[in-house]
């Protein structure tokens, strides 16, 4: 099917030459180790996770998540498994159960509930506030004199 | 400013003020272990010092004193003789045995550790520290003690001071040494 | 013997304080002018005297001497000399120092800029900061001296954090604290006007442009943390909701509540008691900033050394001033109820109402998530982490909100919108809103928080355009001028409104910058040999060597990285992983070229011994706009400030 040509050959010989250099790339594995361990809080650190941390710590529990991934086993299976050793505290967020739902709920119980309270308190003053005064009537000159006035300087 | 209003705002700025001082007293360091009163995890490993096998499934049925540690690590050094006193005092009791696990080490360095400030019990290696993270370690030195069941009974992060010494051999090792082998024992509380 | 200067003049300045406010107290009570002039004397002197403190410690570090305990253990003799300016309020007890420093240097300023147009306010004015600063010189002296000897001296320092020798670090806590401390004028003459009774629009007027001069410094400040933590850290983020970024955030939000709500006094007379609870609070949460980061209550990546002793103080003081103020407005109040006249719901009243809901829920919202470990620790014995997931999740649905009400805002006019006029303002905005949502979707972008965002800038941006284009337009047709000049002359007829219009369009590119560099930001880390290359978006990275560099107090390994786009080389990049001399703590260094107003950020954060070499790569899309529009809400702000006066000022 093929016919050999010398510049393909010629080709084939460079691409075998230069065989050490080559391009590399993230794997499957290597994103999801990514995804999970950006979930982890270093425990050592601050607050931050075990993919940004530089610590040694970091280190080995990336290795660890990378074992478990290699294995086969699921993000939240990992997830559990970094739970079950060291609690709520290794998760970057509040577990959403108990009484952390409190803290998950309260901006939006505050908006809503401050948007209601403030939106009876206005309406309450707008109730409250008397009609404007309806502007006394003006004589013919006076109307026109105000309009002049008025379109002289209505960018103002 | 309506009295309800007054109130909620002192309410509010006294709580605060109690949280904030209990705070004061409060160590940010201290993190409460989760794994005390569930099933230890099981472990095998080259000794290092031999290089011969260990196993949790050896120490089967016992009390197990296991204590991290590295050569690099300063507060390893403060607790090193406590640790040896505690195995020179319990070491005659059929039930006790004492394991160090050597964390995140290189093993000639954690060798000529054990060389220099002495060895009596075995250690045994966790190059990648794999194990350390199964027993929820945050660091150097953690020392755990499970019973004979192979419930984790006791976590103490930090060196083994005196004080700390005293507590650990009067309050938990001593008791769960008399306690009888017997199965049922709290074993439901086993995970 | 300089060091020791320094220290006599603190201690000096601390007697003084207790002067200025016992003169302002015999000001008061005898009615005396001379005792208020003699406060004027203490504040003045005080501020002489800390910037000798503040001169012989910054001589100390230049001088590196190392027997005073604090040059010992923030610089090192290989420090270069920028960084050792920054090693002076690197730690906790020059930093301290700083913060009185600025203090007494604004409350000099003030007394003096407005001694002859407030007579009445001066004595309180007085009083309050001799307060705050007595506080804090106590705090220096006593429990976190920055004089103090170290005898024997070392032969040299420990070294100042590797993180902190950056640029950066030399200007962001001096900007932050200025922010802090600009907040307390007018925290001082709410008191006043609380104290004195005189409750009339007076002290917001006078302190309308330290109020915005605090809020830009406060601004700048998080800004530069901000850039600081994003090439500096190493992992291409700007903002970790750490504690002690939440600690400047917090009098951020409500500053800035703060700064719109006044506007609805000075106009319409109303809510006078809210006004002065919101100052109340933003100088309140700067002090509260200072006891959390300073105490140890909450750890973080910044805190500073901790023992509760220190931490007792300064919650005792913080107490106090926190109880003057809440305490002499509960008293005060029931004086202060204002006749509230609301013509209609849809008002310019009301939006700044509704803008101030959202400020203070935003505020509690990051509040709560930073104070809920401690909660929970202290009443359940249990650890929690709230991190950057928690912040984004609940924190969205505000600042989108809070954008929304900047477009409507600003033309809904006072008392009472018809709805002609709302048809006429919002329906192109509305348009243009949706339009940009649309070609976001059609463009295959599907993140939520990309498409709300898209409407609510499309909208806010279209709002603001339509009406600049318009007043253009009309000051060019009446001057005859092209509409450039027009644009300028409709400019200065009205600048404080449209400098503030300035700070909202910085506020939209600003935020679209951060859209894009959150959601669109693409990530590769990859483990290579020199000579191997890695694709991430539409370059090509290739190492091309490895070698070792040398740095003043730091060697480091650099991998030079070719980055093309097709086979153009664009650029070298240099990341590099150091090693500090003195303190032998290794960073990595990020390197970064710009390229469409994003940042193709490069670190290497490892080199294996056999010459392998782990790289990270990172692709923030419009980062730059981040920064620009930080920028531009700065300039709006100078515009703001620098404005010419009017009559009615």
């Amino acid at each position: 099917m093929f016919r050999f040509s010398p510049i393909l050959i010629l080709l084939c010989l460079v691409s075998s030459t230069d065989g050490l250099a080559k391009v590399v790339d993230e794997t499957e594995i290597d994103q999801k180790v990514r995804e999970i361990a950006k979930t982890l809080r270093c425990t050592v650190c601050q607050t931050e996770n075990i993919w940004e941390s530089g610590a040694p710590l970091a280190h080995q529990m990336r290795d660890a998540i990378r074992e478990r991934v290699v294995q086969g086993q699921s993000t939240e299976e990992i997830r559990a498994y970094f739970h079950s050793r060291y609690g709520d505290y290794i998760m970057m967020e509040p577990p959403k159960q108990g009484i952390n739902w409190l803290i998950w709920l309260a901006p939006f119980l505050l908006l809503f509930g401050g948007g209601v309270l403030l939106w009876r308190e206005v309406k309450g003053w707008v109730t409250r506030t008397p009609e404007p005064q309806p502007p006394p009537t003006l004589d013919e000159t006076s109307r026109r004199r105000i309009e002049r006035e008025l379109h002289q300087d209505r960018w103002e | 400013m309506t009295r309800t209003t007054q109130i909620t705002i002192l309410v509010v700025l006294l709580a605060l003020l109690s949280l904030f001082y209990q705070g004061l007293w409060g160590d940010p360091r201290h993190i409460p272990p989760v794994l005390v009163d569930t099933r230890a995890p099981v472990f095998e490993g080259p000794n290092v010092e031999s290089g011969e096998p260990l196993s949790s499934e050896q120490y089967k049925g016992k009390v197990i004193v296991v204590n991290f540690w590295a050569s690099w690590c300063q507060e390893c050094k403060v607790e090193h003789e406590n640790l040896l006193r505690l195995y020179d005092e319990f070491k005659d009791h059929p039930e006790f045995v004492m394991l160090g696990i050597n964390y995140q080490d290189e093993i000639p360095k954690a060798r000529a550790y054990l060389q220099r400030y002495g060895s009596s019990f075995p250690h045994m290696q966790d190059v990648k520290g794999a194990l350390a993270i199964d027993f929820g370690v945050y660091g150097v030195p953690e020392t755990f003690v499970i019973d004979k069941q192979g419930i984790i009974r006791h976590k103490w992060i930090g060196p083994i001071v005196d004080n700390v010494y005293t507590n650990l051999t009067k309050n938990v090792l001593t008791p769960l040494l008399q306690r009888a082998d017997t199965r049922s024992l709290r074993s439901g509380q086993a995970t | 013997m300089i060091i020791e200067i320094g220290h006599f003049s603190v201690v000096i300045a601390l007697v003084l304080s207790v002067f200025g406010i016992v003169s302002s107290g015999l000001a008061l009570r005898t009615r005396d002018a001379d005792w208020v002039r003699a406060g004027r004397m203490a504040l003045t002197l005080i501020f002489i005297l800390l910037s000798v403190g503040m001169a012989a410690l910054i001589y100390s570090f230049l001088a590196r001497d190392f027997s005073v305990h604090y040059v010992a253990t923030t610089s090192n003799s290989q420090l270069p000399l920028f960084y050792t300016i920054a090693a002076v309020w690197g730690g906790h007890e020059g930093s301290l120092l700083l913060w009185v420093f600025i203090l007494s240097a604004f409350s000099t300023i003030a007394v003096w800029l407005h001694w002859r147009t407030q007579p009445a306010i001066m004595p309180y004015l007085i009083g309050m900061e001799c307060l705050v600063i007595l506080g804090f010189l106590l705090l220096i002296l006593f429990l976190s001296s920055p004089f103090d000897r170290l005898i024997p001296a070392p032969p040299d320092g420990k070294d100042l954090n590797p993180l902190l020798q950056d640029p950066a670090m030399v200007m962001h806590p001096p900007m932050l604290y200025m922010g802090y401390v600009g907040f307390s004028i007018p925290f001082s003459f709410a008191m006043a006007a609380l104290l004195s009774g005189r409750l009339g629009e007076e002290w917001i007027k006078v302190t309308q442009r330290w109020t915005i001069f605090a809020w830009v410094c406060l601004t700048t400040g998080i800004l530069l943390g901000g850039y600081w933590a994003y090439y500096e850290l190493g992992w291409g983020g700007y903002w970790g909701w750490d504690p002690v970024e939440n600690a400047s955030f917090m009098p951020w939000l409500v500053g800035t509540a703060f700064l719109h709500s006044v506007m609805v006094q000075e106009k319409r007379k109303m809510f006078k008691v809210w006004n002065l609870f919101l100052i109340i609070v933003t100088f309140s949460l700067s002090l509260i900033g200072t006891f959390l980061v300073r105490s140890g209550v909450l750890t973080s990546v910044h805190t500073f050394a901790t023992d509760p002793e220190r931490g007792l103080y300064i919650l005792i003081f913080v107490t106090m001033i926190i109880g003057i103020a809440f305490g002499s407005l509960m008293l005060r109040a029931n004086k202060l109820k204002s006749q509230i006249e609301m013509d209609s719901m849809v008002s310019r009243e009301s939006v700044f109402l509704f803008n101030n809901l959202f400020f203070l829920v935003a505020a509690a919202t990051v509040f709560l998530g930073t104070l809920y470990p401690l909660m929970i620790e202290t009443w359940q014995g249990a650890k929690v982490t709230v991190g950057p997931p928690y912040y984004n999740a609940v924190f969205m649905p505000t600042a989108l909100g809070l954008l929304f009400l900047m477009g409507v805002g600003p033309y809904i006019p006072w008392r009472k919108a018809s709805r002609a006029s709302l048809q006429k303002n919002f329906l192109i905005p509305v348009v243009v809103g949706v339009l940009a949502t649309v070609v976001l979707f059609a463009l295959g972008i599907r993140s939520f928080f990309a498409l709300t965002g898209a409407f609510v800038v499309g909208f806010s941006g279209a709002a603001i355009f339509i009406d600049v284009g318009k007043i253009s337009s009309l000051y060019a047709r009446r001057e005859s001028i092209n509409l450039l000049k027009g644009f300028l002359s409709a400019f200065t007829s009205n600048q404080r409104r449209y400098s503030g219009l300035v700070t909202h369009v910085g506020v939209l590119v600003l935020v679209i910058g951060i859209i894009a560099s959150t959601v669109y930001q693409t990530e590769k880390v990859v483990s290579l040999r020199v000579g191997d290359e890695f694709v991430i978006d539409d370059y090509r990275v290739k190492l091309e060597r490895i070698h070792d560099v040398r740095g003043k107090n730091w060697s480091a390994q650099e991998g030079v990285f070719e980055v093309y786009e097709g086979d153009t080389l664009l650029t070298k990049l240099r990341p590099q992983k150091r090693v500090y001399d003195a303190s032998q703590t290794p960073t990595t260094e990020s390197a970064i070229y710009a390229k469409n107003m994003g940042h193709i950020f490069l670190t290497m954060p490892d080199v294996s011994a056999d010459g392998v070499a782990v790289a990270r790569g990172v692709i923030n899309p419009l980062i730059l706009w981040v920064w620009g529009g930080g920028g531009i809400m700065g300039l709006g702000v100078l515009l703001n400030i620098f404005r010419p006066r009017k009559r009615d000022e």
